[in-house]
């Protein structure tokens, strides 16, 4: 198994035939589609597509249940802020008037196109964080020629991020060994606990930044002087080629946003008028 | 950087420092951008990452939008301590952690002038007004509330305002709901972690050789 | 051979502190020696090694005294990054010296840092992990590797850099014996084979003592004793009382000289020991 930045994916997985740019490519890329197509289904569209895909990469899909909750929290707060905070508006249409609230049908209607707007965005940055190990992730930065400092900033945080991680769960063990158990215990006495966890945790980054800094010196590397314009080899990169199915994928992916502005602002297609779905449900109300 | 400020008659000890000598750069002193300033920008990305990932789906409003933030203290306090590269990394690490707890990449990018203002402030503040960071004046704790919250409420108006109304994921009407979650979230964590860390560890920070006096070394 | 590192009347005293770490240290090195620094906690070693190596006073704050002095340059006179390529160095915690995804990552990290071509990192990478035992190991993450793995680790991205001097802080701390043992081969083999100048601080004793052709003995900041290793551990009263844990065998034949069963040079290797038991028995 591989480890990705969001769980495993076994080693035989096909997504790794892929580059780890053309994966950023698709994640910048397909994030934005839903920006521009307001009918629902073709948001649902993209995002079954999305679940194909990572079914097809043999992604764990249990990954997709810890983000339920947020989609549940996600959805309750779009239809708090467009149905129940939505407004008096007299030149909507009105649905039904519960508990002193206007239910307007452009306001439901809004609130869905939102939410299936938002849900594929999340789908596409949790389908690259699942099939993307920290090296891709790297590799698809130094492809596009980002500064070796940029990327290994990016590299030495997530490793920084899973030590902190570490520190956390020692200090939390290293606490109840001693008898603290904050189960039961009120919200104000947790927060009370959590503050004091954040000190040793801010304390061992501290002394890891020392740490680092000699090893990093040690072998050489330095931010300013002579040292610092040497011209690195990007070693990484050679243990991954651009392949023609790479070109394709990009040109596919390139072809398909065009296609897609052209639809949208030269056709008028993905318009909430054009929407199946969203007529239908008109139906059902009125 | 063998520098000869213990023979100038400097106090040895960081007890005898006024907040004054604290952030001024002494005759002699060598001070110049190092690795070591590279390395403390990506470990606060890491622990802003996961204290502010912790924070955000914990108590989310939605769209990276908290009733607590927790991640605020490595933001502002990361800036206080850091300087410029503490300003970085607070811009940059909500970036990381709004993506893990489901927000959109696009609407994560939209948000970093909020979290710059919000981690350049506290910094500017300290520096401009020589607080101490040990907070060991009711001035060092005024002056820093006020930056907390001025620049919380940049952020409370930018995001919600520009971002998510830019995107259309609000109304109108719904804004204040927003606007206020996020001012709230970040003042109330603030004032839960900001002065805490600031008093236990600014003692041991400014005899570290990560400590920026000026904005970059 | 020449002296390659020599420290004139050196003292270093970190700000913030009363004392100084090290107080007027005078000290050569020669070019191939293994050297061996021993002392109690806080004597002063670690610093002794960052001073060589340029991370004192590149990297820290505070008062220096006198001179370091390495391939006749003082080590303030050498640019960023450039006096660690001459002189490499391992520390005791190998966790705290990854950054890398990768153990590969890890051990061309350094190379890239010296401007190598992708050939020469091929080659360098291929030696290096032949010499450390590394091959399966270098798609793996370094930090869920085993102490002993990490450590090699450590050391083989050290040792692709091919420093002409290797300074290793403690390196098998860490460790358990059969890990502490493989580290120590490594080390054999470079000196054997490579013929490096070899500076390790090590509280271990038993590993170090059949490598080392000088000691250094540091307490209360100072520089107490420096000999040729079968020298060094004739003192043994002195080793002592600075807390100095000598090996078993060393200590044993002391007790012997001790109460008059032996007058003969105490010996510092197991080998030598078993030699000269016989001898007594006989």
């Amino acid at each position: 198994m591989n480890k990705t930045l969001l769980g495993y994916v076994p080693t035989e997985s096909p997504i790794y035939m892929i580059h780890p740019f053309v994966k950023l490519f698709f994640m910048l890329i397909v994030s934005l589609f839903p920006m521009f197509v307001s009918a629902p289904e073709w948001n649902i569209l993209l995002m079954l597509i999305l679940i194909l895909f990572m079914w097809i990469s043999r992604v764990d899909m249990r990954t997709l249940k810890t983000y339920v909750p947020v989609a549940i929290s996600m959805g309750s707060i779009i239809i708090i802020s467009y149905v129940i905070l939505g407004g008096t508006h007299p030149e909507f249409q009105l649905i039904a008037h519960f508990l002193g609230i206007n239910i307007y049908w452009e306001r439901i209607r809004d609130a869905i196109v939102v939410y299936f707007r938002i849900l594929p965005m999340i789908f596409t940055m949790v389908f690259f964080l699942s099939t993307s190990r920290e090296r891709d992730v790297i590799v698809a930065m130094r492809t596009i020629r980002l500064p070796f400092v940029v990327t290994y900033v990016f590299a030495m945080a997530l490793r920084s991020a899973g030590m902190v991680l570490d520190d956390f769960q020692i200090v939390r063990q290293a606490e109840q060994a001693r008898g603290l158990d904050t189960a039961g215990k009120s919200l104000v006495y947790k927060l009370r606990k959590y503050v004091m966890y954040m000190i040793p945790l801010f304390a061992l980054s501290l002394r890891r930044s020392e740490e680092f800094t000699n090893a990093l010196v040690a072998r050489g590397y330095a931010f300013t002087g002579e040292a610092s314009k040497v011209k690195r080899a990007d070693y990484i990169l050679t243990h991954y080629s651009f392949k023609y199915y790479d070109a394709i994928f990009t040109a596919v992916i390139s072809l398909t946003f065009i296609a897609l502005l052209v639809f949208r602002y030269g056709y008028q297609y993905f318009s909430v008028d054009e929407s199946v779905l969203l007529t239908w449900l008109r139906n059902l109300f009125f | 950087m063998s520098n000869q400020i213990a023979s100038k008659g400097m106090p040895m000890t960081t007890k005898e420092m006024t907040a004054e000598q604290i952030w001024e750069v002494q005759p002699g002193e060598r001070r110049s951008v190092g690795v070591i300033h590279i390395v403390i920008t990506a470990l606060l990305i890491g622990i802003g990452f996961v204290v502010g990932a912790f924070g955000s789906i914990t108590f989310p409003l939605g769209f990276g939008v908290n009733f607590f933030w927790t991640g605020i203290a490595v933001q502002q306090i990361g800036s206080v301590w850091f300087g410029a590269w503490g300003v970085i990394a607070g811009t940059i690490f909500p970036f990381f952690s709004n993506a893990i707890s489901g927000t959109p990449f696009y609407i994560s990018a939209a948000y970093l002038p909020a979290n710059f203002v919000q981690a350049f402030l506290p910094a500017w503040v300290f520096r401009r007004f020589k607080l101490d960071p040990r907070l060991k004046t009711r001035r060092d704790y005024a002056i820093l509330l006020l930056a907390m919250v001025l620049s919380s409420a940049f952020g409370a108006l930018w995001s919600p305002l520009v971002v998510l109304k830019g995107f259309g994921l609000l109304t109108t009407d719904s804004l204040p709901l927003f606007i206020w979650g996020w001012f709230g979230g970040n003042v109330v964590a603030g004032l839960v972690f900001n002065f805490i860390l600031l008093k236990a560890l600014s003692a041991v920070v400014i005899r570290t050789p990560a400590f920026v006096k000026r904005w970059w070394s | 051979m020449s002296v390659i590192i020599e420290l004139k009347d050196y003292s270093w005293k970190y700000l913030n502190t009363q004392q100084p770490a090290l107080d007027k240290i005078n000290l050569q090195i020669e070019e191939g020696m293994f050297v061996g620094i021993i002392g109690p906690n806080g004597s002063g070693k670690t610093t002794l090694a960052y001073s060589m190596n340029g991370l004192i006073p590149g990297q820290y704050n505070g008062i220096k005294n006198g001179e370091v002095i390495v391939y006749g340059r003082e080590v303030e006179q050498y640019d960023h990054g450039q006096l660690q390529k001459i002189a490499g160095m391992v520390f005791s915690d190998p966790e705290a010296q990854f950054t890398a995804m990768t153990v590969e990552d890890e051990l061309v990290f350094g190379l890239e840092n010296l401007g190598m071509s992708i050939p020469e990192i091929r080659e360098r990478l291929e030696w290096v992990t032949e010499l450390t035992g590394l091959e399966k190991m270098l798609l793996k993450p370094p930090y869920e590797l085993s102490g002993g793995q990490k450590q090699r680790v450590a050391l083989a991205a050290v040792l692709a850099m091919t420093p002409k001097i290797l300074i290793l802080d403690e390196p098998t701390t860490m460790l358990d014996p059969l890990s502490r043992r493989r580290v120590f081969d490594v080390l054999a083999k470079l000196k054997n084979e490579q013929h490096n100048t070899i500076i390790v601080i090590e509280h271990n004793l038993e590993n170090l003592i059949p490598l080392a052709d000088r000691m250094i003995l540091l307490s209360n900041n100072k520089l107490i004793l420096e000999d040729e290793t079968q020298q060094f551990f004739q003192n043994m009263d002195l080793l002592t009382k600075e807390g100095i844990y000598s090996p078993g065998a060393l200590r044993f034949f002391h007790k012997l000289k001790e109460a008059g069963y032996t007058s003969d040079t105490l010996p510092v290797t197991l080998p030598e020991a078993s030699k000269q038991l016989k001898q007594l028995f006989s």
